[in-house]
């Protein structure tokens, strides 16, 4: 079925779709063949396209880890036709994975070194399987610092999880948002404002970052203010994509393919690329 | 080639650029095969050498004006294509103090491609009643001998006659060999939809297929966006890359226009298009 | 002394071969010449420079299903296309035929289309030297020939009583037709194509991706797909579904970079915004991105966007514009 033919997608039954914020769901798949879903290996970083039969498919990180069992996980921000119509699928409803696609995070290569996860809004997405590695194999990493911004409390996108964050060993969580409300007591801040206020040392280690256009531009110029080299600095390109095999020329920046050579990149390479992104 | 009428337009272009009237010229040069023209944009008094006007200068280049919105710029208009410029200007896409129309005195352009050059005037100019353009700033050129004359809509009075079931073989073939390249709506004046219907993805009107029937729709529903705003400059029809006659689905209904509203598109910046403007007097014919 | 084939010889061969096969071969179709399936030999069009439209859309139609969603009974199948036939293109041009061998890249690297794949396992290129140059022809400066008998699998060239028939792969030499003779005919010399000197064009790419030149000449550039369409060699494709007598299928189209939504984004941040963005993408992709992958520029000289384009937008211009930019930049 879509062994062979890399444009068929696998068939996955939908198991979850738990809201996160107004506008993004996590959904939690299971792949309809035994044998597939047994083999679906991934690493973080990695995407995989759904399909919403009668409208299309879209990519979305992969945003569970293989190794914990939680199922195939996605969060799905609602933006267009191909996320609606995913929006209104209910449990039980079939749809398509065709995947993974993309290079991973080279979180084996980062064993020792500090690390910084910087994301706002749905950016944190591809990096929350990055946060859970580094708490599943604690002692393999020295602090860990995540900086969690979004526009509004409500938007912030893995709130359930901030608990277990925040209570992990040698861990530090900041969060802050655009526009508080009410109810918020915490800081109201742009997340490279607060990137300068922490003013994480660069000393041995590595800073991952995700999110709007605009933050990740900021953000990575507070980054080298505060001595990051762009060999340091991490971040996952987004393009709008067709195959995610490298084979349609849709989601090239320059010569790189974001589905083939990325999504993954360090600045170091990107300030090379001949297309910015 | 009318070197006098060259000189006209150089001229013109260079003082505006020197002056700084204008940010660039949007006019022709001679094209890569020595013998047709392509558009050209001038933005230095060095280049406006490159200017020239002849009968090869089939291109409208009203469209690229609403490139430039930001920027005053020239442009070098035949009859016809000023006509477009009404039409941008009635529907505000163009402000009129943004513009400076270096109109030209058209004896006629021939058709052309790629190194080939017609013998005769295209059949647009056989029929055309204007001398010069409807709206300029300058006008460049002699008014020319009256062309020859041929009879208006004289092949849509031929395709009318035709059985249904010949007309629908004619387009269903035409059709069939449409590839959706778009290259009719990316050249026409008229078509300056941020998001065209045939690119909305919700709903799908049309959707990405390149096949008869979506093809049809493509078309039918293009000539009927134009209807009363189509200007006849053919410019659809000279870009297909597989010769669709796109301007008999055109002209049709200029000509129902012409017969039902006694209107005709672009011939001033007022007069609102037929199928723009609705008239709390007129008639619907529901009463009757 | 070389195998020859008579014109009668190669019409029964055809008529045989359109008999077990699909026969595709360029046909005359309102003024435009196009490779269309054929079954009279009448309708094949032997006398022509080169179609309208190369014949890359037999193995990426402009619009093809990859699979179909079939649902009932609450249990969904995803069937995928299949290729039914063995086919057979005749009078494939060199240049065209190097275009179908370009696309090989892209589309059989792993992991490979297998529609794609399948096609071109099952389709046989009957090659057609050409006898002369067309003014807008520049293949010799694109690593093809008007002879190059290299990514067909049968070369013909016309001599003055038929053709010179060379087998150039093992599937060819099982498609000839039994009985063929040898003969006194020598290879003509092919015809010369104008020459645009593309010499250390690709590596003074990398330096001029900034210039200004690309803003400008996207001035006159319409953004409509025309080039692309009729070029031999780019393959960009959409991907969406369309419902379908009751079923879904995934249908592929072709698109490209030129049109405006190319690369927006759901949420309409679009990265290549501004026309020279667009316009500089395909000739980077065809000039250097492609080479740098594949070691080879996608761009065969037949000139058919040369001749298409409404705006005379010209790739060889613009390869002796990069060069002498380069030259300038001191590349």
């Amino acid at each position: 079925m879509g062994l062979e033919n890399p444009f068929v997608p696998y068939l996955a039954t939908l198991k979850s779709a738990v809201e996160l914020t107004p506008d993004v769901k996590l959904l939690s798949v299971e792949l309809t063949d035994p044998a597939i879903q047994a083999g679906f290996d991934y690493k973080p970083g990695q995407f995989a396209f759904l399909s919403a039969f009668g409208e299309g498919e879209a990519p979305f990180g992969i945003v569970s880890l293989p190794q914990r069992k939680d199922g195939l996980e996605f969060a799905v921000r609602l933006i267009g036709t191909v996320t609606r119509a995913l929006h209104e699928l209910e449990p039980g409803d079939t749809l398509g994975v065709r995947g993974p696609f993309g290079n991973h995070f080279p979180l084996d290569d980062y064993k020792g070194k500090d690390m910084v996860i910087i994301g706002g809004g749905i950016g944190m997405a591809p990096l929350r399987p990055v946060i859970n590695t580094i708490l599943d194999h604690r002692n393999d990493y020295g602090k860990l610092l995540i900086i969690n911004g979004a526009r509004t409390p409500q938007d912030l996108v893995f709130a359930p999880e901030f608990k277990t964050w925040m209570e992990a060993p040698r861990t530090k969580l900041e969060l802050t948002v655009d526009r508080g409300d009410e109810r918020w007591s915490g800081r109201v801040a742009l997340v490279p404002d607060v990137v300068r206020e922490v003013s994480p040392s660069p000393d041995n280690a590595i800073a991952i970052t995700c999110g709007p256009p605009i933050m990740i531009r900021f953000t990575l110029t507070v980054l080298r203010e505060l001595g990051f080299k762009d060999p340091q600095i991490v971040t996952t390109l987004e393009a709008k994509m067709k195959c995610g095999m490298g084979k349609c020329a849709r989601c090239n920046v320059g010569e790189k393919y974001v589905c083939r050579d990325g999504p993954v990149f360090t600045m170091e390479q990107i300030s090379q690329f001949l297309e910015q992104p | 080639m009318d070197s006098e009428l060259i000189q006209q337009i150089q001229n013109q272009a260079r003082d505006l650029l020197e002056s700084g009237a204008v940010k660039g010229i949007i006019g022709y040069e001679r094209a890569s095969d020595g013998l047709t023209a392509r558009p050209f944009f001038a933005y230095e008094p060095s280049a406006v050498e490159r200017l020239i006007f002849d009968e090869t200068c089939t291109h409208n280049l009203v469209k690229y004006l609403l490139d430039k919105k930001n920027e005053k710029m020239a442009i070098v208009v035949k009859p016809c294509d000023s006509r477009a410029i009404n039409l941008l200007l009635n529907e505000e896409q163009i402000k009129r103090d943004m513009v400076f129309i270096i109109g030209v005195y058209c004896p006629g352009v021939v058709e052309t491609a790629w190194n080939r050059k017609g013998q005769t005037q295209q059949a647009r100019c056989q029929t055309c009643e204007l001398l010069k353009p409807v709206v300029y700033d300058f006008l460049a050129g002699q008014e020319p001998v009256r062309r020859p004359e041929a009879e208006l809509y004289s092949d849509i009075l031929e395709m009318e006659a035709k059985p249904v079931a010949a007309k629908r073989a004619f387009w269903v073939e035409h059709f069939g060999h449409c590839i959706r390249c778009y290259a009719c709506r990316q050249v026409c004046p008229g078509c300056y939809c941020p998001e065209c219907f045939a690119e909305q993805l919700d709903p799908s009107w049309v959707g990405i297929r390149i096949a008869p029937k979506e093809n049809e729709l493509w078309q039918a529903i293009r000539t009927f966006h134009l209807v009363g705003r189509c200007i006849g400059c053919n410019e659809c029809e000279r870009v297909c890359p597989v010769d669709i006659p796109l301007s008999l689905l055109n002209r049709k209904l200029e000509k129902e226009v012409k017969e039902l509203f006694a209107f005709e598109a672009g011939l001033s910046p007022e007069e609102q298009p037929p199928f723009a403007t609705f008239k709390k007097e007129e008639k619907l014919g529901l009463e009757e | 002394m070389n195998l020859l084939m008579s014109r009668d010889d190669l019409i029964h061969w055809l008529e045989l071969l359109m008999r077990e096969r699909i026969l595709l071969a360029p046909t005359r179709v309102q003024g435009l010449l196009l490779f269309q399936p054929v079954s009279k030999v009448e309708d094949i069009a032997f006398d022509f420079d080169n179609t309208t439209l190369p014949p890359k859309g037999w193995f990426l139609p402009p619009t093809e299903t990859l699979f179909s969603v079939r649902r009932g009974d609450g249990h969904t199948e995803l069937v995928p296309a299949t290729v039914e036939r063995e086919a057979v293109i005749f009078g494939v041009r060199p240049c065209d035929a190097k275009g179908i061998a370009l696309m090989d890249n892209p589309f059989l690297e792993e992991p490979g289309d297998t529609v794609y794949g399948e096609r071109r396992a099952r389709t046989a290129l009957i090659g057609l030297s050409c006898r002369q140059a067309m003014p807008e022809c520049f293949c010799t400066s694109m690593g093809s020939a008007p002879d190059d008998p290299s990514h067909v699998d049968i070369l013909l060239t016309e001599v003055e009583d038929g053709y010179i028939v060379r087998a150039v792969t093992e599937k060819g030499k099982a498609l000839l037709p039994q009985g063929l003779a040898e003969g006194e005919a020598v290879l003509p010399a092919p015809p010369k194509p104008q020459a645009v000197p593309a010499e250390g064009m690709v590596s003074a790419m990398r330096d001029l991706f900034s210039e200004p030149y690309w803003e400008l000449l996207a001035d006159r550039c319409l953004h409509c797909n025309v080039c692309a369409y009729v070029c031999p060699t780019c393959y960009c494709f959409d991907m969406r579904d369309y419902p379908d007598k009751g079923n879904i299928e995934r249908v592929r189209s072709w698109e490209s970079c030129q049109s405006p939504g190319f690369t927006r984004l759901a949420g309409g941040y679009n990265p290549r915004a501004t026309k020279g963005a667009r316009l500089r993408q395909r000739f980077y992709h065809k000039l250097l991105y492609f080479p740098e992958q594949f070691q080879d520029i996608a761009c065969v000289g037949c000139g058919r966007c040369v001749k298409a384009c409404p705006v005379n937008i010209d790739i060889r211009e613009v390869i002796s514009d990069l060069q002498q930019l380069g030259a300038k930049s001191g590349s």
